[in-house]
This record gives C-alpha cells, structure tokens and sequence, in this order.
C-alpha cells in the first residue's frame, strides 16, 4: 500500500512537471516573481519571530509590500494567460497599465507606511 | 513748632520698635515665666540668668495674675511660654488651656515643669502633649538603688540619674559627667506616639509611689518605663519640654554635688546646670532647627529650570540646608538627605552629596514614564525640625521628531520594500520586453 502511495505521488510530481513545462514563457516569468515575492515575505516574517515586532509598522509595511506585489502578479498573470476564456476580450497591454498603476499606488502607500 | 518736629523725629523710629523675634535679631526674645511664688525669681536664678544670657526678655509674673494675656488683639506677645508653677489650678488673665494649646499649634515653644501634687491643669496641659503623669497626685518616683546620697534626706525620692537620651542635637556635644538629680513625679509615654522622647529616664529600679503611706498595691509606674523629662517635637516644629520636678531648676541643684548610692564616685556638681542648659538651648530653636532654601533643579548642563522635562533627560537638583546656631545660620552636613522624584511612588531615589557648606545636589536620569513628578525632600530626624519640600515638574514623552530616523531593526524591512520595488521596475521591463 505504502509503495502504491509513493509511486502515485511520483507519477503526481511527473505529470505536473510535464504539464508546467507546457506553459508559455511569459507567464514563467511571473511565476518566478511571485515566488520571489512570497519568500520574501517569508524572510521577514521568520525574522520578527525571532527578533519581535518592534517597530511594528515597518513590519506590517514590509510584509504587505511582498503580499501586494504577489496578489498584484497573480492578477496579471489571469489576465495575460490566453488559455483563461474569461479574459479572452481583454487586451493584454491594459492588462499590464492596470498591473503597473496598482503597484505605484502599492509602493506609495507602503513608502508612507514604513516610517 | 516744637513738638511738630518731635513728633516728626519720632515718627522714623517706629520701625525699630514694632520689630520681634526674627531669626535674624535673636536678641529681643521674649518668655513669660509664669510661678506658683515669687521666691521661684531668687531660688531658681541660676537657670533664669542662663537663658537672660543668651538674650532671652524674661516676663515674671504670678500663675494668677489677672493681668496676663499670650496675645492681643491676634498677635503673639511672646516667643516662648515657661510654666514652673505646678500646684495652680486656673491661670489668671486670658491664658488657659486652649489658649496655651494655640500657642503651641501657633509654632511657639512650651516648658512645662510639674512636681508632687501637682494640680489637675498641668496634668492636662501634659496629656495634650502626650505624656501622663502618674495618677496619683501625691506619688513621687522612688529609686532605692540610684538614689543620690545626700545626709539629710532618707526616703529615698532624691534620685541621681544618669539614663539619658543619645543624641547630640537635644543634650549638646559635650558628654554630661555627673549624674542629674531629680525629686518630683514621674509620667509615663504612650509608645504608640512617635513624636515625643524621653529625654531623662528612671533606673529600672525605679517605681512611682507615695513614699509617706504603704504601698497597698503595686506601683503601675516602675523601671526604665519612667520618664524624669521629655521632649516633643510637634509637627509645625514647636518644641515642648516637660518635666517631672520643680527642684531640678532650682540653684540649690544646680550647686550640689552629687554621688550616685552604690558608686564611689562624688561628683563635685551635678549634672543639672548643664543637661538644663543645653535643653534649654535645643527647647528654644537654638539648636537642630533646620531651614533649606534655594531648591533648584535644571538640566545637566543648563543654569535655567526647565518648565517640563523629557524622558531620559538628564537632570541635576540641588538644595540649601541651613542649620541655626543660636546666632546665625550655620551649613548643615549629614550625609543621609534624599530625594525621591515622585510620583504615587518613588521612581528615583537619591542621597544628596554635599560641599560641606550647606549646598546638597545630585544628577540623576529621568525615568521612562511620563506624567507629573514631583522632587520630594522628606527629612526627618531625631531632634531636628522636620524638612518636607515639594516642587512639581511634568515630564513628557518624546515628540514626534525625536526618535531615530531610521530604526536598525527595521532594516530587513526596509530592505524587503525597496527590494519589492526593484523587482517591480525588472519585471516590467522583461514582461515588456520578452517575445
């Protein structure tokens, strides 16, 4: 039984490499960012573990900065992909104009929040 | 014509005449001495010429004197009152119990001397200062092994004692040689009262009796639990001496040597001028009245006081001490003042250095908790007048723009933001860029 499990996990692991393999390079990319965004986040929460939140806006400001790059990524990447039905109308580059005005508002917002 | 300009050259020396006792004009200080007899004036001369020496204006007069008055019309006419009549039942005049009572609480000072059968108004002028003398009003203390050797009196009531108070301030530097002899009443303190001392104690082989009848039940006074004189100090630093025996002023006493049953030591003179004269001195603010002035507080290194102080400032205080020496105001040294700075507690507590010329200071951080504080100085000590100053200063928090402007442990999160940014700025370019 146990042996069973792990091979379906492998064959799980396999199909979804094959299958990720398949994605178009652009929406790679923003894959990537989101990863490096989400351990960003990661970093710093793992760090006021340890040290405490002292100055806890700076913290919270951090924290949001990465949590908002990533949501914003995601948002661009459903609406880039050509495979998602739902945004087959929406052009690409006002996809991309709403991304980049979020994230100005983002980044000023967190400017002002990290003290 | 004449009398116009008398009348004008007079008029300038007014002034001079209406001034009283200050501390600065320690030579016109007036006591009125009230006596049972006039003989009292001869008989206890030595003791009245001690205190005219030291500038006292000594005002004689009969216990029942009608013309008697402490004051007119709201003003004190005398610094000090002296009660050496113990057998009068109503003073004359205005003076009675509650006018002696203002006077006290008015911050004059009171010698009350009491003896064998002494009338019921000196027994409640004593218990309003805390002290009880024995009830029966024709018991006298008796000591049969400290009694004072003398050839012509056998019951034993002349006492020798040699039990006094340890303190330098009420009794003088000088150590006292010879025993102090005492005939008269003893009284008893209540020991739940803090503010009066006994100055002069009975042997523990003393008891309070009538010596002339048979003791039918055992004496409530006895041993070291007696007191032959005490002191009060009261809270508005009015000094009250009371004593047990008339005869302990008296020149005789004050000439008679002394020695002391059971040692072979005869002292050529008792001890009774000199305990008497220096409590005398101690009774009327000649020593141990203290006054501190100019209390200043600043930040370190400024001269001017602040209206408000920050947390973590550094601050410095400081406060004069004087101490009166009978005739001028001399530095106090000790090395036990504090301050507190306070606040419903204590947050700092300090002893005060000094320069040995009266100025006390310290420097000292103030603490991380705003509100109001006050610099507290409470100094009580034994024999001296109480201190109790009080000056309050609000201490603030740190303005908006006196933190640090960037906090070191924030750092990572600095770094994650701007990182963020720089992120945002590549990936728009290769997303834009990238076929």
């Amino acid at each position: 039984m146990a042996k069973s499990t792990s091979k379906d996990a492998q064959a799980l692991i396999q199909s979804l490499r094959s299958a990720y393999a398949a994605t178009p390079t652009n929406l790679k990319i923003i894959d990537l960012y989101v990863v490096f965004a989400i351990f960003t986040a990661l970093i710093q929460v793992v760090y006021m573990a340890i040290v405490g939140s002292f100055p806890f806006n700076a913290f919270l400001s951090g924290v949001l900065s990465c949590t908002g790059t990533a949501v914003l990524a995601v948002c661009l990447r459903i609406q880039v992909n050509k495979e998602n039905k739902e945004f087959k109308d929406l052009p690409p580059e006002r996809a991309f104009a709403d991304f980049v005005l979020c994230n100005l508002v983002l980044h000023l917002v967190i400017m002002n929040f990290l003290g | 014509m004449a009398k116009l300009l008398l009348f004008l050259t007079l008029i300038p020396l007014l002034p001079f005449l209406c001034t009283s006792f200050s501390p600065e004009n320690p030579s016109s200080r007036r006591a009125l001495v009230l006596l049972d007899d006039l003989a009292l004036k001869s008989s206890h001369s030595d003791f009245f010429k001690s205190l005219q020496s030291r500038g006292f204006d000594l005002d004689f007069k009969l216990a029942d004197d009608p013309k008697i008055a402490l004051q007119r019309y709201g003003q004190y006419l005398y610094d000090g009152l002296i009660l050496f009549c113990p057998t009068t039942e109503r003073f004359g005049g205005s003076v009675d119990l509650a006018a002696i009572l203002d006077f006290v609480d008015s911050g004059h000072d009171l010698i009350v001397v009491a003896d064998t059968n002494a009338s019921d108004l000196i027994r409640e002028i004593a218990t309003e200062c805390g002290v009880d003398f024995d009830e029966d009003a024709a018991a006298m203390v008796v000591d049969h092994t400290s009694y004072a050797v003398s050839e012509t009196e056998g019951d034993h009531t002349l006492i020798a004692s040699d039990d006094f108070i340890k303190a330098d301030v009420i009794l003088g530097g000088k150590k006292i040689e010879a025993p102090v002899l005492f005939q008269g009443i003893g009284h008893s303190l209540n020991p739940a009262n803090t503010l009066v001392l006994k100055v002069l104690s009975a042997s523990p082989s003393a008891y309070s009796a009538n010596p002339k009848t048979k003791l039918a039940n055992p004496p409530s006074l006895t041993g070291s639990a007696i007191s032959l004189v005490s002191i009060l100090q009261a809270r508005n630093n009015a000094r009250i001496l009371i004593s047990g025996s008339l005869n302990m002023f008296s020149n005789r006493f004050f000439k008679s040597g002394v020695q002391k049953a059971g040692s072979s030591i005869k002292h050529e003179k008792s001890g009774n001028e000199q305990f008497l004269t220096e409590l005398s001195k101690w009774v009327f603010h000649e020593r141990g009245h203290l006054k501190a002035v100019n209390v200043r507080h600043n930040n370190a290194g400024e001269a001017d006081e602040p209206a408000m102080y920050r947390i973590s400032d550094d601050l410095e205080y400081s406060v004069e001490i004087y101490e009166w020496s009978g005739t001028s105001w001399e530095p106090y040294v000790a090395d036990d003042v504090q301050v507190q700075f306070y606040m419903m507690s204590p947050y700092v507590l300090k002893n005060l250095s000094t320069d040995k010329k009266g100025h006390y200071f310290t420097a000292f951080k103030v603490p991380d908790v705003y509100g109001v504080f006050q610099f507290k100085v409470e100094y009580q000590r034994l024999g001296y007048t109480s201190l109790s100053l009080s000056k309050q200063i609000p201490v603030r928090p740190y303005r908006h723009n006196e933190y640090e402007r960037f906090i070191p442990a924030a750092y990572p999160y600095y770094g994650a933001a701007f990182s963020m940014m720089a992120g945002f700025f590549i990936f728009t370019g290769v997303h834009l860029y990238n076929k």
